[in-house]
């Protein structure tokens, strides 16, 4: 679809004027190239998912069960009792709007319904019908009008609900403007529970959920597969620094167990980002004696059950705490990545916790307490690693990474999410000359999402996925044109498998990097060998003339 | 008439066109898939692309995974894009190696032709 649709046709179809009329009116039209394909039925079956079986989105009959509006009704009261948020996010909003144009998929398609604001609606009109006394009473009598800006659930409202709450990242750039502070990903989240009520998940959520309750990861690579992995990456990194870097597996005792989204192991550039985690314990294994395990059971950060329902996420995510208890380390290292951080920061403690056979986090090298961490007992590696640059700890050659010219995308849940703003520049500043930021009102808390977040990460939506890129790629191409960017950073597996599609369509001359390559390039390791080329075997800035000479 | 294996067995695809047993490959057949998916019509294929679907094939049969594209290409000593320029794409490659349609998230991760 990609070479069907050129960006300049993309942009050409952006129109920001809805038309005219009461959007309730406004039938969903499910469109290929904006919406993924429905669930694998034996993958659903595999996480005991209601109402397997075989569905096109494009057919009339979605194969729903006779009773699917009681089973939708009693979802919805179910969850307005037992969370809280959702209760008071279906009462609260007042329309002003602040959030209408603050969505990439609404600045990128120019879609009304991608509005945050009407994208809540869709659900908050059956709450309002359905759930409030005003609403019940006048919609029980018979030819009465209905209570406004409320709506009976039909079919053609559950088809919409599924074609836009599978159109948002919950990435929530919409909550930073929201003057009540309303957290629209909480909405999509329990709009995609109910969906899944009826079994309508999409397949690039529900195979990896169902490979990862399998085999430990999204991918379903097994353990001896993610060994030979782990071993290639040994060997191309001995290759450049004359170091063996090999990792440690399922090591009981160790200090610290260390888990990363595992598409780091699989697809570069994640590759290289781990290859640096594999340098950075070497380093601190030499030097300060610190003992890192990975884990063949726990070998997936990510947690696309919480693209499902809290159930599924709860599932993904015990493997956690399970497999640091077996082993018996101290705390968890969490990667980069995104969503595993929503998961982990904001609900593992209460989800699968407390972790009371687990310490409270503190780096044993700088004696800083993880205050931040203090519950879950787990650390995300930047603040690991910014607090070992801090404290001197590390010795880097920031030079070997000059050929890169840096912009730095925030990744939306470590900075919306977690407030993970500095850490990550400290690093950057640490590592490499040539850092230069996107405009303000697209970064930090501000950050513009990469468009594929929330499992929207498949190639039948690729249209959907680069319209809501554009904002992203637009700040990019920026500090391109304006600096000469060559690399864009990011601390999200999910991003560093879909800038790069993105970047190729928008802005062909920007590749992508997680920080740690660039730890991985500017580290020396103790009793390395003279470096010529970087993890990606490129030659080092300087090596080619000097060897011409 | 459908194509038959060495055992005379009839092959079959899945609708995708992907082999459904993946036992049943040969040259022939990846010539065949190869045809199909408009790649090329030379048969027999080059000793480069062989080089690189044998791998892949005996990869699957050890980890049943989809191997790392710079992996395969250092294991048959070709330039580390080898998949990228012998077949339009390491996910056309897979295919031609008669191997199961690959799951979604290799799709999302592995750059490739959509």
């Amino acid at each position: 679809m990609a070479d069907q649709i050129k960006p300049d046709e993309l942009l050409d179809k952006i129109d920001h004027t809805p038309e005219r009329g009461d959007w309730m009116h406004t039938a969903v039209q499910i469109r290929p190239g904006m919406y993924c394909y429905s669930a694998n039925p034996a993958s659903l079956e595999t996480m005991d998912m209601p109402n397997v079986r075989k569905w096109d989105p494009l057919d009339e009959d979605w194969k729903l069960p006779e009773n699917w509006q009681e089973i939708i009704h009693n979802g919805i009261k179910e969850r307005l009792e037992r969370f809280r948020t959702f209760k008071v996010f279906m009462d609260i909003c007042v329309r002003c709007g602040a959030c209408a144009d603050k969505c990439h998929y609404f600045l990128g398609t120019g879609d009304p319904k991608n509005m945050p604001v009407l994208r809540a609606e869709l659900l908050r009109s059956v709450y309002r019908n359905d759930f409030t006394t005003v609403g019940k009473i006048l919609s029980s009598i018979p030819g009465g009008k209905k209570l406004y800006g409320s709506r009976p659930l039909t079919l053609d409202v559950l088809k919409e609900w599924w074609y836009y709450f599978f159109q948002c990242t919950e990435c929530r750039r919409c909550s930073v403007f929201c003057p009540y502070g309303i957290d629209t990903a909480e909405i999509t989240i329990m709009g995609r529970e109910l969906l899944n009520l009826l079994g309508l998940n999409i397949d690039w959520i529900a195979t990896p959920v169902a490979n990862c309750n399998n085999t430990g990861n999204h991918l379903g690579i097994q353990p001896h597969a993610l060994m030979g992995m782990m071993e290639f990456f040994t060997e191309d990194i001995e290759e450049v620094t004359g170091v063996n870097c090999a990792p440690q597996f399922n090591k009981k005792g160790a200090d610290i167990l260390f888990i990363t989204p595992s598409g780091d192991y699989f697809a570069d550039p994640g590759t290289y980002t781990c290859q640096g985690y594999l340098i950075l314990f070497k380093y601190l294994k030499e030097k300060y004696g610190l003992d890192v395990t990975w884990s063949t059971y726990a070998s997936e950060g990510g947690n696309f059950g919480s693209f499902t329902s809290f159930e599924a996420s709860k599932r993904l995510n015990a493997k956690m705490y399970l497999e640091a208890k077996r082993l018996g380390v101290k705390w968890i290292l969490g990667g980069e990545c995104g969503h595993m951080w929503r998961v982990v920061h904001q609900y593992m403690d209460t989800m699968n916790g407390p972790a009371d056979f687990l310490e409270e986090p503190v780096n044993p090298i700088t004696g800083t307490k993880f205050e931040n961490a203090k519950s879950t007992k787990m650390v995300h590696i930047i603040e690991f690693t910014a607090d070992l640059i801090k404290h001197g700890k590390l010795e880097l050659d920031k030079s070997r990474n000059d050929n890169v010219k840096l912009t730095f995308h925030d990744s939306c849940n470590p900075s919306r999410s977690m407030g993970m703003l500095e850490e990550p520049r400290y690093i950057i500043n640490n590592v490499c000359n040539n850092f230069y930021e996107m405009p303000p009102n697209t970064i930090r808390e501000q950050t513009f999402c990469c468009g594929s977040g929330a499992g929207l990460n498949a190639g039948e939506n690729i249209e959907l996925r680069m319209a809501g890129a554009l904002p992203r790629a637009t700040a990019v191409k920026y500090v391109h044109e304006k600096f000469g960017v060559n690399r864009l950073g990011a601390i999200c597996a999910i991003d560093r498998a879909a800038l790069p599609t993105a970047m190729e369509y928008w802005v062909p001359e920007v590749g992508v990097t997680g920080l740690h390559e660039l730890i991985g390039n500017a580290l020396i390791l103790p009793g390395e060998k003279k470096r010529t080329e970087d993890l990606r075997f490129e030659p080092l800035p300087g090596v080619e003339e000097e060897d011409d000479e | 008439m459908a194509a038959m294996d060495k055992e005379n067995n009839e092959i079959t695809f899945d609708p995708e066109r992907y082999l459904e047993n993946f036992e049943s490959w040969t040259e022939k057949i990846a010539c065949q898939i190869a045809d199909q998916e408009g790649v090329f019509q030379e048969c027999p294929l080059s000793g480069d692309q062989m080089d690189i679907l044998k791998f892949i094939r005996d990869y699957y049969k050890k980890f049943e995974a989809f191997p790392i594209v710079r992996a395969v290409c250092k294991n048959v000593g070709q330039l580390k894009d080898c998949q990228y320029q012998q077949f339009p794409d390491p996910i056309v490659a897979w295919k031609i190696s008669g191997l199961p349609k690959p799951t979604p998230e290799v799709f999302a991760t592995i750059k490739h032709k959509i």
